[in-house]
């Protein structure tokens, strides 16, 4: 046994005291009061035989409990065998979790990445078991021996480890990674003829950044026996600073707006002064200095300047780690939607319909609407749009035109205003003697049985956007005739006609409304519902041209959205010369960032890949974090990691100064109770 | 001990004890005998006897003085010792040998004797001379009911000193607890019998100074000197009896050498008793001498 503050032991002098004490109380102390002491000796000291027994253990119980007060400062301890240690002689399983996300690239991470794997490697035993994952947005097991052969599975594992020669660009899901080894252990059935596993140990080998996603780990419930070990190698001191875009992704942003990128600085960066540069296509490269404190990110809009030239590529310079100073930029191009209007409205007539459409809609950077008006009457052949909306009766070969479009998958909105229209209505929908009657009323019409849950009023669904109750009906007509099946009415009027339909023919839609939005109609156009229901029928179509062409590494691309949806012959161009193509059928995973090219018949498409920006925070997690999120964490102490530190003895100190001061509590009390039962039972002298 | 007044105790003790005596054919040491003489001129005017002038119409005078058979001296020991007992244990030896003096003295004054008191305890404190009159014994009632000082008993020197004061030949009645060293108390004894006086001794002891019957230990302090000593009583009984016992073996020696009749008494007795017992007690020497009956008045 040793103690850690041996000069308390000087305390048990402190026994001198009760000992001392225990002397003077000995003294009688009634006085008598005598005639004379003339016939009196003094006697030897003397010694109440009744209390004796009681004053020597109350003399005991003190002694005992100086003492053992003087042991407790002195802190005993005395030292074992580590517990962990004889563990380690029982068979083990091992899963190092080896961080392969971009982070990783800094410096000389990867290095120390490997050598932290081999001082792994080194502690294993003969019959261990062990697997080797690495992660970064997504986990892949590299090795696993199910029992160790010592410098054969060592060189297996060595074998694998290599060919993974660096880390990749991808993000670092920790929390994910944790999870599939912990469901990996908890799912693994024992082999009958398998020794039992005494312990099961997860060694995490990563620089442990900040942009790690954890939120996996928070609601997972750990089965019991796993040892969660955090190897963090790399110390951020110099800090980091990156770049993102931040795109509107507001369909109706306005128009001409340049592309912003926030820049953010860590809170150890080396420098605020950092610089913002733009490669173009011909090679130039433009420069602009920014300042962001550490700590603090901004918002930096691309210059005017800059736009027309064409940039490729943004950068970054001025920090420490270069990995994620790089951005790849494809720029958004400005798509068009096209709308044609079948009527016979004047595009400034306030009293028509065309008038109300061509307002609804609104320039943004990315989506230019065009509105075309059409005649009913026309002859010509029927230009392409995304959506037709038509006002008024058209001639047959029109009809059949719209009638194959819609089949073929346009959207059409018909907006029925006079019963001429029944004969069209009867052919798209295929039905008839579909009739169109004019409601003649004095009173008003409201909408009511609004369908809220459909797609196209799916916007209303709020209920502060479902009162229509101010929607009022001047005129509304009613069609009768129409098919039972196939049709969806999304809403009726008060008197219980149906107002708006919807109709799947073939690839596209039809939609009906027995009442317009002219101000002799109805307030429609005038509403706040107008334009939310316009934008809702033309959602798919704007969902498709307002695909962003920026990716990030690790997540799947879905190249059918350059191709209108359809997928099969595309070849994926990665970005550097003579990179070798890819052929995609629907979905590329790009694993590098840079600008790529998606090219089929007929089209080519270039799109962005860059790291994710969560990257670039590269100061370390705190370690409460992994505590709060219920990690089962080994102490640091027993790290199977310090491999000098183990091949010695490790030795464990147990420290016993807890039940010391629980037996000097203990003598205490014992010496109280004793003691006030002795002055209790005290008799005076003189009886 | 319950009554507190002195003169009132010494007063129940006394007729308590007269009540028995009328029985007793003794009467005692002393026996009452008026004369008269006539008066003749040079007389005290004082001594007149007025009653019998008026009632025969002649002159005589009361020779009251040289009729008293007896001065009896009271030295009392009003030492600290003495102030031992009281409370618990029972009564104090003072209130103890004040009581028995006051009885005395109120017995013997009813006896028209001359009664004195002298106090003391290393020295002499106080000292009345005896004689018979009317207020004396509320004098002697009086001195003996205060508390005394207090101090060591020194008997030798105080007894020395009495000596010389008490002049005429007398009773002496020595009431002490005699428990100090007894050197010279030989020595003093054989002043007061060359004087010819007539000495009784009695010795007033507490029961507990007699069998030490203390049970704890304690610390035991000298009253007189305030020493302190702890001592396990039952350890310390044996010796002390022995010391003890050795003490008044010599104490009676002396008294039996001097030939004084010497009465140990304790607390505990009842004070009639004691009193009987002592004038029971036939003088050892014959000290009543009768004086002529011209002594005085003839002077």
């Amino acid at each position: 046994m040793s103690f850690l503050t041996p000069l308390y032991l000087l305390g048990a002098l402190g026994l001198a005291i009760p000992i001392i004490l225990h002397l003077l109380h000995d003294r009688p102390k009634n006085k008598q009061a005598f005639s004379s002491l003339m016939f009196l000796d003094k006697t030897k000291p003397p010694v109440d035989r009744k209390r004796r027994p009681t004053h020597l253990l109350l003399l005991l119980l003190r002694c005992l409990a100086l003492l053992l007060l003087a042991f407790v400062f002195a802190r005993p301890f005395v030292t074992v065998d580590d517990p962990a240690d004889a563990a380690r002689r029982d068979r083990q399983w091992v899963t190092v979790l080896l961080d392969r996300s971009a982070s990783m690239q800094r410096g000389d991470l990867w290095q120390q990445a490997k050598a932290k794997v081999q001082t792994a490697l080194g502690q294993l035993g003969p019959g261990d078991r062990f697997t080797l994952i690495a992660y970064d947005d997504s986990t892949a097991s590299l090795a696993e021996v199910k029992s160790w052969l010592g410098n054969a599975s060592e060189a297996e594992v060595n074998t694998q480890l290599e060919r993974l020669a660096k880390p990749g660009f991808g993000g670092s899901n920790l929390g994910q990674a944790l999870v599939f080894v912990g469901e990996a252990i908890q799912e693994a059935e024992p082999e009958a003829d398998e020794q039992p596993l005494a312990r099961r140990e997860i060694i995490v080998i990563s620089d442990l950044q900040k942009g790690s996603h954890l939120d996996a780990v928070q609601g997972y419930e750990w089965p019991t026996g796993i040892k969660v070990t955090l190897e963090q190698i790399g110390e951020d001191d110099q800090g980091n600073a990156g770049i993102e875009q931040v795109a509107s992704r507001m369909p109706w942003a306005t128009a001409g707006a340049a592309p912003s990128f926030r820049i953010s600085n860590s809170a150890n960066g080396i420098s605020d002064e950092l610089e913002f540069l733009a490669h173009t296509t011909a090679g130039e490269t433009l420069s602009q200095k920014v300042h962001v404190p550490p700590g603090r990110s901004r918002i930096v809009e691309l210059p005017g300047e800059w736009v027309g030239k064409s940039v490729e590529r943004l950068a970054i310079r001025g920090d420490a780690a270069e990995f994620d100073n790089q951005f790849h930029f494809a720029q958004n191009r400005q798509q068009t939607v096209r709308i044609v209007y079948i009527g016979e409205d004047k595009p400034n007539d306030a009293e028509g319909s065309l008038f109300y459409l061509a307002s609804a809609f609104q320039q943004s950077s990315t989506l230019d609407f065009q509105v075309e008006a059409i005649s009913g009457k026309s002859t010509d052949p029927l230009p392409e749009a995304d959506l037709f909306v038509i006002g008024d009766a058209v001639n047959d070969s029109l009809a059949q035109a719209l009638g194959q479009a819609i089949e073929g998958g346009a959207t059409a909105l018909m907006v029925v205003q006079s019963s001429s229209q029944a004969a069209n209505l009867g052919q798209w929908l295929g039905a008839d003697g579909v009739v169109v009657r004019d409601i003649a009323s004095s009173d008003y019409a409201l909408l009511e049985d609004l369908k809220l849950d459909h797609k196209i009023l799916k916007v209303f669904g709020d209920a502060r956007f479902s009162d229509f109750t101010n929607l009022h009906f001047w005129k509304h007509r009613e069609l009768q005739n129409l098919p039972d099946e196939g049709i969806d009415v999304l809403a009726r009027f008060d008197s219980g006609a149906p107002a708006w339909l919807a109709a799947r023919r073939g690839a596209g839609r039809l939609l009906m409304m027995a009442s317009g939005w002219t101000p002799a109609d109805s307030q429609l156009a005038l509403s706040t519902k107008f334009i939310p229901l316009l934008y809702s029928i033309l959602k798919p179509v704007l969902k498709r041209k307002t695909q962003s062409r920026q990716f990030v590494v690790g997540r799947e691309v879905d190249v059918t959205r350059f191709n209108n949806g359809q997928g099969g012959g595309v070849t994926v161009m990665p970005p550097g010369d003579g990179a070798a193509a890819i052929p995609v059928d629907t979905v590329f995973t790009p694993a590098a960032p840079g600008l790529y090219t998606a090219k089929g018949s007929g089209w080519s498409e270039t799109f962005s890949v860059n790291l994710t920006a969560a990257e670039s925070r590269t100061e370390p997690i705190v370690m409460d974090q992994f505590k709060r999120f219920g990690l089962p964490m080994s102490s640091p102490a027993a790290s199977p990691l310090a491999v000098e530190a183990a091949k010695k003895k490790e030795t464990h100190r147990r420290e016993y100064w807890q039940w010391a001061l629980a037996a000097v509590l203990l003598f205490v009390t014992l010496e109280t109770v004793l003691a006030a039962k002795g002055s209790r039972t005290a008799e005076p002298v003189m009886r | 001990m319950k009554i507190r007044s002195l003169s009132l105790r010494a007063r129940a003790v006394v007729e308590g004890f007269m009540s028995g005596l009328h029985r007793s054919p003794r009467t005692g040491f002393s026996t009452e005998f008026t004369e008269y003489r006539e008066y003749s001129p040079g007389d005290d005017v004082r001594f007149l006897d007025w009653k019998v002038m008026a009632r025969t119409d002649r002159e005589f005078i009361k020779k009251f003085e040289d009729e008293t058979n007896l001065r009896c001296m009271f030295l009392v020991d009003f030492s600290k010792s003495m102030e031992f007992g009281g409370d618990d244990a029972g009564v104090k030896k003072s209130d103890y040998a004040r009581t028995f003096a006051a009885s005395l003295a109120w017995f013997l004054t009813q006896q028209r004797d001359a009664v004195g008191l002298a106090t003391f305890d290393r020295d002499v404190r106080e000292f009345i001379p005896p004689r018979y009159r009317r207020d004396q014994l509320k004098t002697i009632l009086g001195r003996l009911e205060t508390q005394p000082a207090g101090n060591a008993t020194d008997l030798s020197q105080a007894l020395e000193k009495l000596a010389s004061l008490v002049g005429k030949r007398g009773m002496i009645v020595l009431v002490s607890d005699f428990l100090s060293p007894l050197d010279e108390l030989e020595r003093c004894l054989s002043l007061f019998a060359a004087a010819g006086h007539d000495v009784r001794a009695v010795q007033v002891l507490h029961p507990r100074e007699v069998d030490f019957n203390f049970e704890d230990t304690a610390i035991f302090e000298d009253m007189e000197s305030g020493q302190n000593i702890i001592l396990d009583p039952g350890m310390a009984r044996e010796s002390y009896q022995q010391k003890y016992n050795a003490h008044n073996a010599a104490l009676d020696a002396i008294f039996s050498a001097q030939g004084i009749p010497g009465f140990r008494v304790t607390t505990a007795e009842p004070l009639e008793r004691v009193l009987q017992r002592f004038l029971e007690e036939r003088p050892a020497r014959a000290v009543v001498r009768q004086r002529g009956s011209n002594g005085r008045s003839a002077a």
